[in-house]
């Protein structure tokens, strides 16, 4: 088609109808494109409206379910309760049982002998005791090689470890173990005795406590009426059995002029005797209740 | 006072450093505290010194209190010395050992008075029963020298005596035979042990711990104790290099070698993973607890 021009007089009549059937099918193209993009928006919509409408179903499935669940748990902790508290019995019963072993593990302690296994041994732990009274532990750790070893031990220097070791160790461990608890049970209680006459009785004392190191040798002075009494008794006590917490040889002596009088021979015969059958606080207990006796014969 | 005493007290206390000198003054007893507080410590310690030694003529010191303050001095500076171990032993069926501490005391003494004349014995007991021994040695003519004492740490009711490494070797026999019948014992002999530290020592002695036990809860083993030693292997030098000077000779050259740590045996373990010895090392090296050897003499095979 010609190209009209609006403005050329010749045109001017094509011009017209020609523009009129492009705006017309501009027109119709426009509608076209609108009537599309209502379609397409439509079909968003539509689209839209669908999923809408799967959103809504799925929530509803999921209120559904959260609901059915929440009846279920109910109705599972109605049933279940009572085996919860079953299990709950159990475990406590389990951990009553524990604290029951290792409490009779420690009472062991008690029976003076007791062990644990280590890496390369056992350890073995020796409680002493005397008249009740539990003393100190010592503890000696054993490798189990050939020969058998002494790793460590805490026994004191001047027990004689090393000598029972060489009876006893390799041949037979029992009797090893044995004898090393009456040697430290023993000295434990002379040394138990001699601490007591120190700290208990150290009024009845004229003089230091001479001890040496396995308390088997322990010398002293004392008085029963430390206001009264001139001379103090010398009293010497030997333990040449040291498995024995009582004296084997007792000597008691007294200087000065009463010395000679046979009240004073029959008591230091006496004392002699008590330090030989009685421990050594006792004796000396004995005595301060006399001292009471006599104080309340005065005051009568 | 002897001039002597005096000279002997005031070089004792200049060794002492001043920061120790309130405590081993305390230790010692000997000035009463009122004495001691008439003295100025932070002046300079020739002052000090020059106060302490008139103090101590005022309570006449004699030479046995001023060898107490030597052996204070020498109980806290113990590493100053070179400690060796004695090990005494009675014989088959003995007695048992009765201790007692006023007859050993005298008995030691009179031994060494007896064979010397002219000796300076002085005792102080520890807490741990032990008993430290000082001996200051003359001989029949001379009097003793108070400058080369010997120092023993006896451990009663033990076999165990630990003496200082003395110049004066010639004594060394004297010496044993009081300390053995003092101590009512036989027999003694020294051990191939000896060290600086005494309490090192003392570990592998007595095999002692001195952790308290752990209850059965424990699972934690016992570690070995530090222990500050020297170990000395004497030996003949042998290359294998040859043309070595020191190895191709007519008579091999004798040596010493000397292996010193703080921490000797964890020192040792770590050689081997540190690719400077092979291993395992040779048990000359690690059975020092086990032998109580620290002082060993290699021979030609």
């Amino acid at each position: 088609m010609e190209q009209a021009n609006p403005l050329h007089p010749d045109g001017e009549s094509k011009g017209g109808v020609l523009a009129h059937l492009e705006r017309l099918e501009t027109q119709v193209s426009r509608s076209h494109k609108q009537s599309e993009e209502l379609q397409s928006m439509q079909a968003q919509e539509g689209a839209l409206g669908t999923k809408i409408h799967k959103l809504r179903r799925l929530r509803d499935e999921l209120r559904a379910a959260v609901w059915h669940r929440r009846a279920s748990v109910k109705a599972c902790i109605a049933n279940v309760e009572p085996n919860q508290t079953v299990e709950i019995n159990e475990q406590e019963a389990l951990e009553e049982k524990l604290e029951n072993v290792k409490a009779i593990l420690q009472a062991y302690h008690f029976t003076g002998l007791s062990g644990k296994l280590t890496s390369q041994g056992v350890c073995v732990c020796i409680s002493t005791a005397f008249e009740g009274n539990l003393l100190d532990s010592y503890f000696v750790d054993l490798v189990i090689q050939k020969p058998l070893r002494i790793h460590h031990h805490s026994v004191p220097v001047f027990i004689p470890l090393e000598e029972i070791a060489a009876k006893y160790l390799q041949t037979n461990i029992q009797h090893f173990l044995f004898s090393l608890c009456e040697y430290l049970n023993a000295y434990s209680g002379r040394k138990y005795q001699a601490d007591r006459l120190q700290s208990d009785f150290a009024a009845l004392l004229t003089g230091p406590l001479q001890r040496n190191p396995l308390c088997n040798l322990l010398s002293f002075t004392y008085k029963l009426d430390p206001g009264g009494q001139s001379f103090p008794f010398c009293a010497r006590l030997l333990y040449k059995d040291l498995t024995a917490t009582l004296p084997t040889d007792v000597t008691v002596t007294c200087q000065g002029v009463e010395a000679s009088s046979t009240s004073w021979e029959e008591q230091r015969a006496s004392h002699e005797t008590l330090f030989c059958t009685k421990p050594l606080h006792q004796v000396f207990a004995s005595f301060a209740r006399k001292g009471e006796k006599l104080d309340m014969s005065l005051v009568s | 006072m002897d001039e002597t005493v005096a000279e002997f007290i005031k070089r004792t206390i200049l060794k002492i450093p001043m920061n120790e000198l309130t405590t081993i003054l305390k230790a010692w007893d000997f000035l009463s505290e009122n004495q001691l507080q008439t003295v100025n410590f932070r002046q300079r310690k020739e002052s000090v010194v020059q106060h302490l030694i008139h103090l101590c003529e005022e309570k006449r010191a004699s030479i046995s209190d001023a060898a107490l303050l030597d052996i204070i001095y020498m109980q806290f500076h113990q590493h100053q010395k070179v400690w060796d171990v004695f090990q005494m032993s009675k014989g088959p069926g003995e007695d048992v050992d009765l201790f007692d501490m006023k007859q050993f005391k005298n008995s030691f003494k009179k031994i060494l008075q007896r064979a010397l004349k002219n000796v300076t014995v002085s005792f102080r007991e520890t807490e741990e029963n032990a008993v430290w021994i000082r001996i200051a040695w003359g001989t029949q003519y001379t009097k003793p020298n108070q400058y080369k004492p010997t120092y023993v740490v006896y451990y009663s009711q033990t076999p165990y005596a630990f003496t200082s490494s003395s110049m004066l070797r010639r004594n060394t026999p004297l010496l044993g035979q009081a300390l053995t019948i003092a101590s009512k014992h036989h027999q003694i002999v020294k051990m191939d042990l000896r060290s600086r530290y005494l309490d090192s020592l003392k570990a592998i002695v007595f095999k002692q711990y001195n952790q308290t036990y752990e209850t059965h809860n424990s699972t934690t083993p016992l570690q070995e104790r530090s222990l500050g030693l020297d170990i000395n292997l004497e030996t003949k030098f042998k290359s294998g290099l040859n043309g070595s000077i020191l190895a191709e000779r007519e008579e091999p050259l004798r040596c010493l070698i000397k292996f010193s740590s703080p921490h000797l045996l964890e020192a040792l373990k770590s050689l081997a993973p540190a690719g400077i010895a092979d291993a395992p090392l040779s048990p000359l090296l690690t059975c020092i607890p086990n032998k109580r050897m620290n002082y060993f003499k290699i021979r030609d095979k």
